[in-house]
């Protein structure tokens, strides 16, 4: 009996009332077939909407360009961005001459490194683009294209992603507003067509790419406990180039079946929101994604397609309630970048944000500034939420379960994980010597 | 021959059902202190490894006096 059934069946019959009650009492119900190969753990309930509320008359399209990334030095000011990237130079610098662990050239190099596949690949670019040549069509084959139940194909579509390394996988309806208005420059447009293309002006998705498949990869927690510092950047650009693979993979494999495929991962459209649609978690008080399975501890892609899907429902697990009195991100984070506000609104901190969708609203150019600050970049906010744990032992799915099915607890469960010490900073230099699993992470975790 | 000289008399006391209850609740307490340990181990999570050892001796020395005191005073009794 692993430790999922354990769970299911009410502790093994341990007799622990409060087991049996916090199992029972979820909605585990297949939503789609495909959950046979999917599914989350027995305390996490199905709903019919996000719990955050989304202001249908305000929220819309967001241009890429105004994000963190494409108009910093608009939000910063050009000559605070220039003392920045000198003060970062210097640091740098600093670092390397004192051999400061996590900030030395190995831990630099590595952290480079794991980029490499993520950068074989961009907007409709390199292993991201949006058609491809080199798929054995089912025509090219002699043979029709696939063609089977929603249900039946939603439960191949999750195979396959797990095959190629996505940690967990749901299905929905694309909400066309997700996809961003344009990016590098350009338009992205839905068409009538059979085959998405580019042309000098815009991007075109067609009108019959319904279905949006979100995934999410796990980044190593061993990472991402060392941050800031190099070797969590590492963390987090391995999760990228996993995500490239993921997306690469799954998009080749749903052409082979004779459909369009388009491959994402910060490209594109709101992974959180499209996350967040097909189930794969809630929206944390980052104002990103937070699992149930791993806490906010992965990178999340999407691939677009027209091939029919059963689709999956939102989730509820008692996160919003959490981290309302949580707090433990915004009190770590050394920019002060997330909110401190006891409930999430709908108002926003800036440009950066896509407005009209309640939220805990980051303040973003403190973020990215303190990752120029910082030389490597900075996830403090990730090992320090209470749900990121690596689920060695059973304490954290009875704290889990329990956070989910009572919410007065969690005051008391956020309390215990600070003084047992969760959280914490851990020794960059002792990462080097850590007999880590394959990529870092363990792939069995959250499977049940 | 008096019956005392003729047999050896052994007296086995009988728990009673709340005596037995508690040893059920001890050892299961035991065992999820040391699951957190060697979880917290593996997950290098070195202040839950020593906060979970600590109470999992701290119960095993306090149950162990418990036990002897109650084995120490019936024996007297």
């Amino acid at each position: 009996m692993n430790r999922r059934d354990f769970f299911k069946f009410g502790f093994g019959g341990a007799g622990l009332a409060v087991g049996g009650g916090l199992a029972s009492g979820a909605d585990n119900s297949p939503s789609s077939p495909g959950r046979s190969v999917y599914s989350h753990p027995s305390w996490v309930k199905m709903i019919s909407r996000p719990k955050l509320a989304v202001d249908d008359n305000v929220y819309s399209r967001f241009n890429a360009r105004n994000n963190i990334f494409g108009s910093f030095t608009r939000y910063y000011g050009e000559e605070n961005r220039k003392e920045l990237m000198k003060e970062s130079r210097n640091r740098t610098m600093e670092y390397y001459l004192e051999k400061r662990p996590g900030y030395r050239l190995e831990d630099r190099a590595l952290a480079d490194a794991a980029w490499v596949i993520s950068r074989l690949g961009g907007l409709n670019r390199g292993t991201r683009a949006w058609t491809s040549k080199s798929v054995r069509s089912p025509e090219q084959r002699g043979v029709e294209k696939y063609t089977g139940s929603p249900e039946e194909t939603a439960r191949l579509i999750k195979a396959a992603a797990r095959y190629f390394g996505a940690a967990t996988v749901g299905i929905t309806i694309l909400d066309r507003r997700h996809i961003h208005s344009q990016e590098r420059g350009k338009q992205i447009v839905f068409e009538k067509a059979d085959e998405p293309y580019e042309d000098e002006k815009k991007l075109v998705i067609p009108d019959k790419c319904k279905y949006a498949i979100a995934l999410s990869v796990q980044m190593s927690l061993d990472n991402l406990q060392c941050s800031p510092t190099a070797i969590s950047s590492a963390g987090s650009s391995m999760g990228y180039s996993r995500c490239e693979f993921l997306v690469a993979g799954l998009a080749q494999f749903i052409r082979g079946l004779g459909y369009v495929a388009i491959p994402s991962v910060n490209d594109l459209g709101s992974s959180v929101a499209i996350g967040v649609d097909a189930g794969l978690g809630e929206l944390g008080r980052t104002n990103r994604l937070i699992t149930p399975e791993f806490g906010p501890s992965v990178r999340l892609c999407k691939v677009l397609t027209d091939l029919p899907l059963a689709t999956d429902k939102p989730i509820d697990f008692g996160l919003l309630e959490f981290c309302k009195i949580c707090k433990r991100c915004a009190e770590a984070c050394p920019s002060n970048c997330i909110s401190f506000d006891d409930q999430p609104s709908f108002r926003v901190k800036g440009e950066w944000n896509n407005p009209g969708h309640q939220a805990w609203f980051e303040d973003a150019p403190k973020c990215f500034a303190y990752w120029q600050k910082s030389t490597s970049g900075c996830s403090i906010c990730i090992p320090v939420c209470p749900w990121a744990k690596k689920d060695k032992t059973m304490i954290h799915e009875i704290v889990k379960a329990a956070s989910a099915k009572i919410p007065a607890l969690d005051i008391f469960f956020n309390t215990m994980d600070e003084a047992f010490g969760y959280g914490r900073q851990k020794d960059a230099d002792k990462w080097w010597s850590l007999n880590l699993p394959e990529y870092g992470i363990d792939t069995t975790q959250g499977k049940g | 021959m008096a019956e005392k000289e003729k047999f050896l008399v052994v007296k086995i006391r009988k728990s009673t059902w709340f005596i037995w209850a508690m040893r059920v609740i001890w050892v299961l307490w035991l065992l999820f202190w040391a699951e957190f340990m060697v979880g917290s181990w593996k997950e290098f999570e070195r202040r839950a490894f020593v906060i979970s050892l600590i109470v999992l001796l701290l119960s095993l020395a306090v149950g162990s006096f418990l036990w002897l005191w109650g084995y120490l005073k019936h024996k007297k009794a």
